[in-house]
């Protein structure tokens, strides 16, 4: 625009009696501070300007409150006692402390039987998918082996699918060995790369494996170093990032999971944390259907949910600065 | 001399590749095929389990077509409208988590600490929590009821799609939970497109406007598909799908039989959004070239 405005003024018909010098000078100097004052604002990029970065943290402030503001709700909800769940003047920071809907949740969810079968489970496969999957993935990236193709395409075929599919015949599968109700349902897939999301981790991995460079193959093969060698010594070492990246992906789902356990364990007595959740909602429906009214329902709900939750953020509180430093460095995909 | 030599190296190779994809593949014959077809197999059979053994009864297309034709209830009346409500939410969720990771992606003190909150939906949304906070009234934005929407949507939108919208914008904070993994891909891809283009368009003079039309956005498209593909396997496996919880062991065989019917769908829907990938692909291969 202000490209536009000199072209004009230079076009512009000076009169001869005026001084045109002068004239264009003042006009030059004046439109100077004005791309002066546009650069302030809008900026000579777009992300320098003033009002842009405004503009950019009115959003991010906004979406960001809507992502905090479940878990401010629920870390003040748990600690309101009765008094403080009925007054109406308290919203959002109670007057007082009270632990006890923790205890309550605890007790509610045999905390301590849960909290290390989901433990078993989450670690068990993220540490055996991070492994198999890297192998899996590793194969489709730099190595050759008979329908590689076809395998490929079997390998986007099973990102696809729905467990749901499969499901029956897994179950019958299982009950056939004797497996069920116990953590192998989840665990023994994962040891040869499948298992909850197994599929797409050997994706990240295989996409991650081909961006590094050829000559790492070379160097290695000149020195004599076999292929289980090149891929120990050398290619996991570099992929520490995507490593990161996967483990803590396939713990935090791992984790959460609801649906596999509650297929594979439902009869079970001990059950991971997420199933422990739904029967504990299951049992409060049922104590509220008999009539046994309560005001602690939300609070103990809160507290047990903040108790679920509590394991990842101490997990992703030590892992985030690599998290997101892996997934920006390893490009995560293709 | 030398061929035979290079000969040997790419047997090696295969073998190599063999041995280190060989627990994979098992774990496929195994986990996937096998199950895979084995549930094809019962979709045609009538499945009792009695205390010591199966009985199977074959009885053809007629779990398929109590599904499909005379007890469409379950297929016609939950899963269509929330394939329709998937449609609405999917272009939401890529633009959502394409404009966050744009931001986020942008060089501003306190980045860092937005990104850290903006990863935490990666880590809830998973799990039974949300559908807590859903159940809280935490999943609808209030803007959106107070400005009587709905209503206006219920006079305006042709028939059957009114009511899939609403239930979007019910939702709406919820689909913002659910695109933490776009987010990622998307600050992810990203990183893919070098420094020295944007710099490169800043000298030829490209105004920013231009330069995310023109530059990021075609960068972005293989991204974008991805997420694409993503978004529709995620919401196939959402815990509110209809189908999820239809699929048990009350009745083997039909229960075979509508999580092949959904198998399908989900493979048009995927085919379709690579066969769009693969046109808009060679559109844009053939202007960069």
């Amino acid at each position: 625009m202000a490209k536009t405005a000199r072209e004009l003024l230079e076009r512009l018909p000076v009169g001869r009696s005026a001084s045109p010098e002068r004239w264009r000078k003042a006009a030059s100097a004046s439109l100077r501070m004005l791309q002066r004052i546009r650069y302030r604002l809008v900026g000579r990029e777009i992300d320098q300007g003033i009002v842009f970065k405004t503009v950019i943290y009115i959003i991010l402030i906004n979406v960001a409150f809507i992502y905090l503001k479940p878990i401010l709700y629920m870390a003040t909800t748990m600690i309101k006692d009765a008094k403080n769940i009925l007054d109406p003047t308290v919203i959002w920071v109670p007057k007082s402390l009270y632990l006890g809907h923790l205890k309550t949740a605890i007790d509610y969810l045999s905390y301590g039987k849960s909290l290390l079968l989901s433990f078993v489970i989450a670690g068990g496969v993220s540490a055996l998918q991070v492994f198999s999957c890297a192998v899996a993935g590793y194969a489709f990236a730099r190595l050759d082996f008979p329908l590689k193709r076809f395998w490929g395409t079997m390998l986007l075929f099973t990102f696809i699918m729905p467990p749901q599919v499969v499901i029956l015949p897994t179950i019958m599968m299982f009950k056939s060995l004797g497996l069920m109700d116990t953590v192998w349902p989840m665990i023994l897939p994962a040891l040869f790369g499948h298992g909850l999301k197994g599929a797409m981790f050997v994706i990240i991995y295989r996409s991650f494996f081909s961006t590094l460079p050829k000559e790492l193959d070379e160097a290695a093969r000149i020195d004599g170093a076999s292929a289980f060698k090149l891929f120990f010594r050398v290619m996991l070492p570099l992929s520490r990032s995507v490593i990161v990246v996967v483990v803590l992906f396939a713990f935090v789902w791992n984790w959460n999971d609801f649906y596999l356990p509650s297929i594979f364990m439902f009869t079970s007595h001990d059950v991971p944390l997420s199933i422990a959740l739904a029967r504990e909602a299951a049992e409060m429906k049922l104590d509220e259907g008999a009539g046994v009214m309560t005001v602690y329902g939300e609070a103990i709900k809160m507290a047990s949910s903040f108790l679920i939750i509590f394991p990842l953020l101490i997990v992703y509180f030590f892992a985030q600065r690599w998290f997101i430093e892996g997934v920006e460095r390893t490009g995560l995909v293709e | 001399m030398s061929k035979g030599r290079r000969l040997q190296a790419s047997t090696q190779r295969k073998i190599d590749g063999t041995l280190f994809i060989a627990p994979w593949i098992f774990g496929f014959l195994a986990f996937v095929a096998f199950p895979l077809g084995y549930s094809l197999y019962m979709s045609f059979y009538q499945v009792q389990i009695t205390v010591d053994k199966v009985v199977y009864t074959f009885i053809g297309f007629r779990n398929y077509r109590e599904i499909l034709v005379l007890n469409g209830s379950l297929l016609y009346e939950e899963l269509f409208p929330f394939l329709k409500q998937a449609l609405v939410m999917i272009p939401i969720i890529l633009v959502f988590s394409l404009l966050v990771a744009i931001l986020l992606n942008l060089k501003f003190p306190g980045r860092t600490l937005f990104r850290v909150i903006f990863f935490l939906p990666v880590i809830f949304s998973s799990g039974q929590i949300v559908q807590e906070f859903i159940s809280q009234g935490e999943g609808s934005l209030s803007v959106l009821q107070s400005l009587k929407i709905d209503s206006y949507l219920q006079e305006y939108v042709p028939g059957g799609w009114a009511g899939p919208i609403t239930t979007v914008m019910n939702s709406f904070v919820l689909i913002l939970w659910y695109s933490g993994v776009q987010i990622l891909i998307f600050l992810a891809g990203r990183q893919t497109i070098s420094a020295s283009v944007y710099e490169a368009s800043r000298i030829d003079g490209s105004s920013p406007w231009n330069t995310f039309w023109k530059i990021t956005l075609p960068g972005l498209v293989p991204y974008i598909f991805l997420n694409l593909l993503y978004t529709v396997v995620d919401l196939f496996t959402f815990p509110s799908n209809p189908i999820v919880s239809k699929v048990s062991t009350a009745n083997y065989g039909s229960s075979s039989a509508l999580a092949w019917i959904y198998f399908v769908i989900i493979l048009a829907f995927v085919g379709l959004s690579l066969l769009l990938y693969s046109r808009v692909d060679r559109a844009l291969s053939g202007t960069r070239r």
